[in-house]
């Protein structure tokens, strides 16, 4: 089991974690050219006026003020009201909306790579230099080394352009209103037991989720290829086989739960640069998550967006690590804590 | 509200119009961006209105009007009701016009946009309610623009009731429009609206009008093509061509009233205050080549401030030729003939006004290159851009203007007048100087200039105001603070479903008349 003091410590860690990651953001953002005063004032507007602006916002006050404001803010999750990006309206309410679509994304995508990645890898382990096994590393090799801002494109193309069969953009059908209760769009649409409506947004994450999964799946797939390759080797998979187990037996019996241990951390890190390709991805299919939210935020210098906006990433991808050590820990209690 | 409001591709009743960005809020007084204003314009009227597709003004919540002097009395019509069913009074508007400037009022607001002094605020001495349906407004100075700002979209009524009961303006609306607010959805960047049972005017002719935002030029022209979308505006000169070779839409176009330019930082750059190194730079930028190559020809090229739309543009005018001989020689006479060099500052992305702002930065390179003169591009997103060049430290920067009001007094006063005196014997401005009008990019201060645009806001006779405009325009060209580049078009995309829509580039989309098959 997974001891408390373990999971505490790291909890204690995510402290410094955030501090040092919105020390970072704030020093960027600060030391950055684009005055936030100037951009929500617009061309419109007198020197006067944007002062005015400047001093209702302290951006007049010295840096470190500004900074221990931040943090205090911070500490108590007050991360303001957006300058720009929604004008007046609170970040938290801002994030709460653009939040679920992200994860949402991510999730599938990370499905999408584990369903087609897993198997790939296993057969590709099992068939070793036949060429089924060449074929899959070709593939997972290609789908490592492309990158989103390309495949994306090309998907839309084929599928919307040429074949016609998908969106090319948005998250559901342009006339479709369904009320957001928990922002997921595919259990929204279910909970409003609007089967059409579900079926346009199905049809609208395919090919997001296929982007974000062929990259997840090339990654999942070499790993897990290696890591089976490495177990089937073992004294205990070659005793069992003496036993008189069957080949099929003794792989998913004895192989997967000890070839998954490293695939776990890869699934993890995996993850993280899911959220990172959500900005890519979102960017492509004209996606409203967090990902074209932080773009948009940095072109408007939107600071208090901005900064909420990257602590979540950071906060969500330390939370998954911890996840992953700790399901390490499950899946083999003799890793030493 | 849930459900589902149609298929796909099939509008039924509903138009939908696409655009490159969904609002950031829905409050008019909050903000001076047009892709809010083409909502909100939508749900609140003003007291006065443009016609659709011209710069003219109608009237609106206003039936008649007078302005003499400093005294401005306002007619109001006694049949409009707000989309809450509240009878629209005269004290909405005084309301409305606290709520935005004044900061006595209890319900001042406290974000509100520069529009606020710019529009009303620094006009404006005292409004008052006379009765219900008449309003008295002093001006502190007779300013002949004035009816023209309260047709802009920032001076659009709101409901007393509303501002002194906490109202979310920014999430909700309540206007006395053709459309009322249905959804908001910021998660997809849609906007719902239906027609107000309580409008006061004809329309609207259709069951909803969904504005959608569809970010990438490309997506938003293919979902033109297929049927996605009825009006699709932002339109990118390499997309017009797909529109137009489809037979389920066309392009429609009208004259815009806006300027692309560039400016000469007489402030920074000692070699630019002298007029011949101007002309000189004037004469060695092929302009025509940027307007009908660079911008694909969906632009005119400029010759002075004011573009055409407007009655204070002289059309005896001509652009500069371009001529590389003539300016090696001006600059010879001026004393540069050795060249000398600067910096170009420019924006990333494309604006109406200049729709390629890299390629144009790039002609201007290499054509003064040819005449001796070395720039280097400095180019900048857009609110970095606004930051350095509002700040001064640029040396030259491309620029351009979209009109508030369609006065000319909006491009003349607001772009080329300091604001503050012009230091004897020479004509430009330190930038540090107190109360400078920063949106002067070129530091110029020319008195004769400045005297002829002063008297035109003071002149209320049309005749008379475009003869002073027109003397200033000469001025303006000759003198050449800036180097006039082009007059865009305003450009649509329009399925052939669509009637009755008029291409505005001042006021609208006047969607409520709109009819689709």
């Amino acid at each position: 089991m997974v001891s408390k003091r373990f999971v505490a410590k790291r909890l204690l860690l995510l402290g410094p974690v955030l501090f040092g990651v919105a020390t970072v953001v704030f020093a960027i953002l600060h030391l950055s050219p684009g005055d936030p005063a100037v951009v929500i004032a617009g061309e419109r507007a007198s020197q006067d006026f944007v002062e005015q602006i400047r001093s209702d916002l302290g951006l007049n006050d010295p840096l470190w003020q500004q900074y221990l404001r931040f943090l205090h803010d911070t500490v108590t999750l007050d991360f303001g009201q957006s300058y720009q990006v929604r004008q007046g309206s609170d970040v938290s309410e801002i994030l709460a909306d653009r939040l679920p679509i992200t994860i949402e994304l991510a999730v599938l995508g990370q499905i999408a790579g584990l369903l087609f990645g897993l198997p790939l890898g296993i057969i590709s382990a099992v068939k070793k230099d036949t060429l089924t096994d060449h074929f899959s590393r070709i593939g997972a090799l290609t789908g490592i080394s492309v990158p989103i801002y390309w495949s994306g494109p090309l998907l839309i193309l084929l599928f919307a352009q040429i074949l016609g069969v998908l969106p090319t953009s948005g998250r559901i059908g342009s006339t479709y209103f369904i009320d957001s209760t928990t922002g997921f769009i595919l259990v929204d649409t279910l909970l409003a037991g609007d089967m059409a409506a579900f079926q346009s947004a199905a049809r609208h994450l395919l090919m997001p989720v296929l982007v974000l999964g062929i990259y997840s799946m090339a990654f999942i797939s070499r790993m897990m290829r290696s890591s089976m390759l490495e177990v089937v080797r073992q004294d205990y998979m070659r005793t069992a086989r003496a036993k008189g187990q069957g080949a099929k037996t003794t792989i998913m019996k004895h192989g997967l739960r000890n070839a998954f241990i490293p695939v776990i951390t890869i699934i993890g890190i995996q993850f993280g640069s899911m959220l990172g390709g959500s900005v890519l991805t979102e960017t492509v299919f004209e996606i409203n998550g967090i990902g074209t939210l932080l773009v948009s935020a940095i072109h408007g210098s939107d600071y208090p967006v901005v900064q909420a906006t990257v602590l979540v990433f950071a906060f969500m991808y330390t939370l998954v690590n911890l996840f992953v050590d700790i399901t390490y820990s499950i899946l083999d209690p003799r890793i030493d804590q | 509200m849930a459900g589902c409001l149609g298929g796909d591709s099939d509008s039924g009743g509903t138009l939908r119009y696409g655009r490159s960005s969904h609002s950031d809020t829905l409050d008019p007084q909050r903000t001076t961006s047009g892709e809010v204003s083409k909502v909100t314009n939508q749900i609140y009227d003003g007291l006065i209105d443009f016609e659709p597709g011209e710069a003219a003004i109608t009237e609106s919540l206003a039936t008649d009007w007078s302005m003499d002097g400093v005294d401005v009395t306002i007619e109001l019509r006694d049949d409009a009701q707000f989309d809450d069913g509240t009878d629209f009074t005269a004290d909405d508007f005084v309301a409305t016009y606290r709520r935005f400037v004044d900061e006595d009022y209890d319900y001042y607001f406290e974000d509100a946009s520069a529009y606020g002094p710019f529009t009303l605020g620094n006009w404006i001495e005292s409004v008052e309610a006379d009765g219900d349906h008449s309003l008295n407004i002093t001006l502190n100075d007779p300013y002949a623009p004035f009816l023209r700002n309260l047709a802009m979209f920032a001076a659009v009524v709101l409901s007393k009731e509303d501002i002194e009961n906490d109202f979310d303006f920014n999430a909700d609306a309540n206007g006395t429009g053709p459309f009322q607010l249905e959804e908001l959805d910021n998660s997809n960047g849609r906007i719902l609206l239906t027609p107000n049972d309580n409008y006061w005017g004809d329309g609207p002719n259709v069951e909803q009008l969904l504005f959608l935002e569809r970010g990438q030029n490309s997506t938003r022209t293919q979902a033109l093509v297929e049927g996605e979308l009825e009006i699709i505006d932002n339109l990118a000169p390499e997309n017009i061509g797909s529109v137009e070779d489809s037979d389920a839409a066309e392009i429609q176009s009208g004259e815009g009233i806006n300027i692309g330019y560039m400016s000469f930082n007489q402030s920074r750059v000692e070699a630019f205050r002298d007029a011949r190194v101007r002309q000189a730079i004037s004469y060695a930028i092929d302009t025509e080549s940027i307007v009908n190559e660079v911008y694909s020809g969906i632009a005119e090229q400029a010759d002075q401030p004011c573009p055409p739309a407007l009655f204070g543009h002289n059309d005896d005018l001509s652009p500069y030729a371009y001529d590389p001989d003539q300016a090696e020689s001006l600059l010879e006479e001026a004393g540069y003939g050795d060249g000398f060099s600067f910096e170009l500052t420019t924006f990333q992305n494309a604006r109406g006004y200049n729709p390629a702002p890299s390629s144009t930065a790039e002609t201007i390179r290499t054509n003064l290159g040819d005449i001796g003169i070395d720039v280097t591009i400095d180019e900048r997103p857009f609110s970095d851009y606004l930051t350095y060049t509002s700040d001064g430290k640029h040396d030259a920067s491309l620029a351009g203007w979209y009109t508030d009001n369609a006065d000319p007094d909006n491009f003349y006063y607001v772009l080329l007048h300091p604001q503050v005196e012009s230091p004897d014997g020479q004509d430009w401005v330190d930038w540090s100087t107190e109360g400078y009008n920063t949106s002067n990019r070129a530091a110029w201060a020319n008195q004769e200039f400045m005297d002829r645009v002063e008297e035109a806001q003071q002149t209320a006779d049309q005749d008379e105001r475009a003869n002073l405009y027109h003397e200033a325009a000469q001025i303006a060209h000759d003198e050449a603070p800036w180097v006039y580049i082009d007059y865009a078009d305003e450009i649509r995309g329009v399925r052939n479903t669509v009637s009755n829509y008029d291409v505005s580039a001042i006021g609208g989309p006047h969607l409520h008349i709109v009819e689709l098959e």
